[in-house]
């Protein structure tokens, strides 16, 4: 994949797509830790707009950064463990 | 309360804008016994300064500056904060006070019960851009602004109601569950929409879907599909759970309530009363529950074991169904006790036409009910292979029989109707397929007799439609055949289907009824001409469709409910908030990517119509996330309520609305603060193209310690910066986008980037590109010279261009403007840009009754900022911090502190006076 990265699409179009690719992202890091250029050249998508989502998951506590950026530069992320009793998604029907 | 003259006012003064400027002065002013009103439009105090990571020279932490002063405001006795509260209109009183119009958005939370706990955010299911992050991130509709926000409450926004949902009568909320399937989460989808309506398998094959018809989509490539996505939801859901999950509700009540009737709008009725804890039994004539889903629909269309698992959905909350069982006389039911009846009868009387030659030997007509209900319930079908039939009508229930008679292998099928076919009454694309399975259309034709040929078939011999005239609401009013235009087609089987009527004369004694039978009933309440008797669907408002019976059949619980608990009825019923406008969305993404609609899974028709099976089939999970995810997200807030499952304090409402408030003062302050320049316009600098040109406030938040990211990493592929160019000057004393102003700050908010980055990222190269570095302020030039002295690199040079390179880093072209001199080009890979600040000019809309002067730059005018500080021409209205003119946090602390004296100064000279 070339790194050339531009912004093709706008950020409010991005975002929306989170929800989607979320779960892919996580699907991927569920075999294992990946960096962000490692995540995106997997689901043939802009490192760019991997990051937007990667940043998201990690905002809402489904990603983690592992130690300290390698000798490229660059971070690794898994997935992280949630509390049993994380009450935000899958908890009871009221 | 203290009154400049004989009206009391609510507060002494009212300060707008709770940044910097506006907590400082209402501190002072707090401090000195005045009452202020603090109002702000965001959903906390703090305004820009709080997102800073941290302040210059001292490099003291921004938080710990802000919070402070934003603890102070808030906790004040003397100072009422009015978060997410937006001023409308400042008037000028004769006396010297204020009349200030404002009014509270609905947050949709109650602020007392919110714990800040952020689970509605985690919950939440639509992701936006996060402005407190300068678009960096995501965040949710369901949000707290920031970590340290005052308060730490949520808001959710809502910018209307999506049309989908806006438009559908059963207040189904397509934006919710469509926003759940494309998280993934289909069974907190299903349980959504049941909490609407229950009968979601029904609903998934059988409702002609008026939400399609509004989505916004529909004006770009496609609508989504929205009711194949709620097939996928309920085939899986089912799938899963053979039956309900829940039982009776426990607080159950000793009131008993009769539903007349199994359709659609009955059994919602009965749904929703049971769930309220009435005790409720549904009387049907039929032999099978279900009304027309049961007998009026073809089993390719609406599969029996879809309609009973949904009857399971309501029978699981107690409700007995007890068929074959006509309610002839409703004081009937008094008599067993019942306490309420809904009349749900439907619309099941065939309307009969007489034909010329009807009694002809060998020929059948019948009625499409009877014909539908025959092949519908009951072990066998009707015999009618090899015959010719010919059905009379042109609306959905002709083309139900006619589709269905082309499965029962007749010999052949036509449909006779007055309307020409761009005006039949059925949905066009249901008579497209009626063609493509061979069912025969003639459109236009007027039935004139049956007669038996020359070699013995029975004929239905027709006109062509001369002229037809049609009402302003589509129904026919009026046609003329011509003569001489005869011709025919074979029918051993006519079947009438040219109207139905309500199943209401039962009812004409104890009713009012209209003399066409259908039930008269207060328009809000439907009510009847008994107060204990309500009535809904068909034999109210005449042939209508599924999610009209069944929006009936709630509103109608909900009247009842509140009769039987003798509760007030002149209350209204269903979500009142106005419709998102199309236009305005449609705006917003006209520049997005078009994605076209998942091609939806259909047998072929020569495959179809070898069987009653259902041509339409489930989309994988793969497609119906990707239908769901070409949503726009109309109303910004999808209604998915997930924030109202999860939250723990039960203090999302919905029902909120805005709340206009007018208030007396004796003085304003304006303190509203400026806006950023959008780096995007200068355009050869590449911020908006290239990801890793960023502004100023984004580095910012990169450095902050509630950053976005786990680091200083570049927004291209999250790696950290080995070498940083910060460019000076970009928008600010520039006349290309019309700012001549020196923004003030720049410079020293740019060494304070370098300086932090130089911590966080220890081996980094950084570059600051300027024209000249004004550090002016006290300590200041001890910090440029600090940030020289830690290996920050100054190049005096105004850069041109930023383009990027083949390795994905930036090259900068700039003119030298020291050394070697000339036009050089310099490699990068992370760019940060400077930008300059702009006036707000929110204030000049605000003050109505007079002109609240401008300065040359559009920056409110002080009468002299050396004698008169903060003093607008309009007398008590005063204005406070960057508003007049861009300064940095101690100036304007500064420039605060003298909109508060001088205030102080206003007030008591009126009381003296």
């Amino acid at each position: 994949m070339s790194p050339i990265c531009k912004i093709e699409r706008e950020m409010l179009e991005i975002v929306q797509d989170e929800m989607v690719m979320k779960d892919r992202i996580a699907a991927l890091l569920a075999q294992g830790p990946r960096t962000i250029p490692e995540i995106a050249e997997a689901l043939h998508h802009s490192s760019y707009e991997v990051t937007i989502w990667l940043f998201a998951m990690r905002r809402y506590g489904d990603v983690e950064e592992i130690g300290r950026a390698d000798v490229d530069g660059y971070f690794k992320y898994e997935l992280k463990e949630k509390p049993a009793n994380d009450a935000a998604v899958g908890s009871e029907e009221r | 309360m203290p009154t400049l003259d004989s009206k009391p006012l609510d507060y002494d003064v009212m300060i707008v804008g709770a940044g910097v400027a506006g907590m400082e002065s209402a501190a002072s002013l707090g401090d000195m016994g005045y009452k202020v009103a603090l109002v702000e439009k965001n959903s906390s105090i703090g305004g820009r300064s709080i997102l800073l990571s941290k302040v210059f020279p001292t490099l003291d932490c921004a938080s710990c500056i802000v919070t402070p002063k934003m603890a102070a405001a808030a906790h004040h006795p003397q100072i009422d904060p009015m978060v997410y509260t937006e001023v409308d209109s400042i008037v000028r009183n004769g006396d010297g006070t204020f009349t200030v119009d404002l009014h509270k958005k609905a947050s949709y939370v109650d602020f007392d019960a919110c714990t800040g706990c952020a689970q509605c955010e985690i919950a939440c299911t639509v992701a936006v851009p996060d402005q407190y992050n300068y678009d960096l991130v995501a965040r949710r509709v369901a949000h707290i602004p920031f970590p340290q926000a005052v308060p730490k409450k949520a808001v959710i926004e809502r910018h209307g109601q999506a049309p989908c949902t806006h438009t559908c009568p059963a207040g189904v909320k397509p934006s919710g569950f469509v926003s759940l399937v494309r998280a993934g989460r289909h069974e907190q989808a299903f349980h959504m929409h049941l909490a609407d309506a229950p009968m979601v398998g029904s609903l998934s094959r059988a409702c002609y879907a008026p939400c399609e018809g509004e989505c916004t989509r529909g004006d770009k490539e496609g609508t989504v599909h929205i009711r194949a996505i709620k097939r996928y939801m309920v085939d899986r859901y089912y799938a899963d759970h053979a039956v309900p999950e829940y039982g009776p509700v426990e607080n159950q009540l000793a009131t008993r309530v009769a539903v007349v009737g199994s359709g659609p709008g009955g059994l919602t009725a009965a749904f929703h009363l049971a769930k309220a804890g009435h005790q409720v039994t549904v009387f049907e004539a039929e032999s099978h529950a279900g009304g027309m889903l049961r007998h009026g629909m073809p089993r390719y269309r609406m599969p029996k074991e879809i309609l009973d698992r949904d009857i399971l959905n309501i029978t699981a909350l107690g409700v007995e169904i007890q068929t074959g069982t006509p309610v002839n006389r409703i004081a009937e039911l008094k008599a067993q006790g019942f306490d309420a009846v809904y009349i749900g009868v439907g619309n099941q009387k065939p309307r009969i036409i007489p034909i010329e030659g009807r009694e002809l030997p060998g020929t059948e007509i019948q009625d499409c009910m009877r014909f539908l209900r025959e092949t519908n319930v009951g072990d066998e079908l009707p015999d009618i292979k090899g015959k010719h039939m010919v059905v009379l009508g042109g609306g959905n229930v002709a083309l139900d029989v006619a589709r269905t008679a082309v499965r029962m292998e007749a010999a052949s099928v036509s449909i006779l109707c007055l309307e020409p076919r761009e005006k039949m009454p059925a949905h066009g694309w249901e008579v497209e397929e009626a063609d493509e399975e061979g069912v025969r259309i003639c459109a236009g034709g007027a039935t004139k007799r049956l007669y038996r040929d020359a070699e013995g078939q029975a004929q239905l011999e027709y006109l062509k439609v001369g002229t037809i005239e049609f009402t302003e609401e589509g129904k026919l009013k009026s046609f003329k055949a011509t003569p001489g235009t005869e011709q025919s087609l074979p029918a051993d089987i006519v079947v009438l289907a040219v109207g139905l009527g309500p199943s209401t004369d039962a009812f004409r004694d104890e009713l009012g009824l209209t003399p066409g039978g259908i039930i008269t009933v207060d328009d809000q309440t439907l009510q009847t001409s008994d107060p204990v008797v309500f009535a809904g669907g068909d034999a109210v408002l005449g042939p209508s469709i599924i999610v009209e019976a069944m929006g009936q059949g709630r509103r109608a619980a909900f009247y009842m409910d509140r009769m039987l608990r003798g509760e007030a009825m002149d209350v209204s019923f269903g979500d009142t908030l106005e419709m998102t406008d199309k236009q305005t969305v449609l705006d917003t993404s006209k520049s997005w990517r078009p994605v076209a609609p998942v091609a939806l899974p259909v047998r072929p028709p020569k495959e179809r119509v070898q069987s009653f099976e259902c041509y339409e089939q489930t989309m994988t999970e793969a497609e119906a996330r990707h239908e769901a995810n070409r949503c726009l997200n109309c109303g910004e807030c999808s209604q998915c309520q997930e924030c109202v499952r999860v939250c723990p304090a039960f203090c999302i409402d919905f029902d909120m609305k805005p709340k206009a408030m007018q208030l007396q003062v004796g003085s304003v302050i304006l303190s509203t603060g400026y806006e950023i320049l959008d780096p995007a316009r200068k355009v050869p600098l590449g911020y908006g193209t290239i990801p890793d040109v960023i502004s100023g406030p984004q580095m910012d938040r990169l450095l902050a310690p509630t950053r976005p990211y786990n680091g200083v990493l570049r927004p291209s592929d999250g790696k950290e910066p080995e070498n940083i160019a910060i460019v000076l000057c970009n928008g600010s004393r520039d006349h290309t986008v019309c700012n001549p102003l020196c923004c003030r700050i720049g410079c020293m908010y740019s060494v304070k980037h370098a300086q932090l980055v130089m911590g966080a990222l220890p081996l980094a190269d950084v570059t600051i590109y300027y024209i000249d570095i004004r550090a002016f302020g006290k300590g200041y030039d001890e910090f440029y010279e600090q940030s020289k002295g830690m290996g920050v690199n100054y190049v005096k040079g105004k850069v041109a261009r930023v383009e990027q390179l083949e390795n994905g880093n930036m090259a900068l072209s700039y003119e030298d403007m020291e050394g070697a001199r000339g036009l050089k080009k310099r490699e990068h890979d992370l760019v940060v840009l400077t930008v300059g600040f702009l006036p707000n000019t929110e204030p000049f809309k605000l003050y109505k009754g007079g002109t609240l002067d401008a300065d040359d730059f559009d920056y409110v005018r002080e009468l002299d900022p050396v004698s008169e500080p903060c003093c607008t021409n309009v007398a008590g209205l005063f204005a406070a911090g960057a508003l007049v003119g861009v300064r940095d946090i101690p100036d304007t602390v500064l420039h605060a502190g003298a909109a508060a004296a001088q205030v102080a100064t206003y007030l008591e000279s009126a009381r003296a006076n």
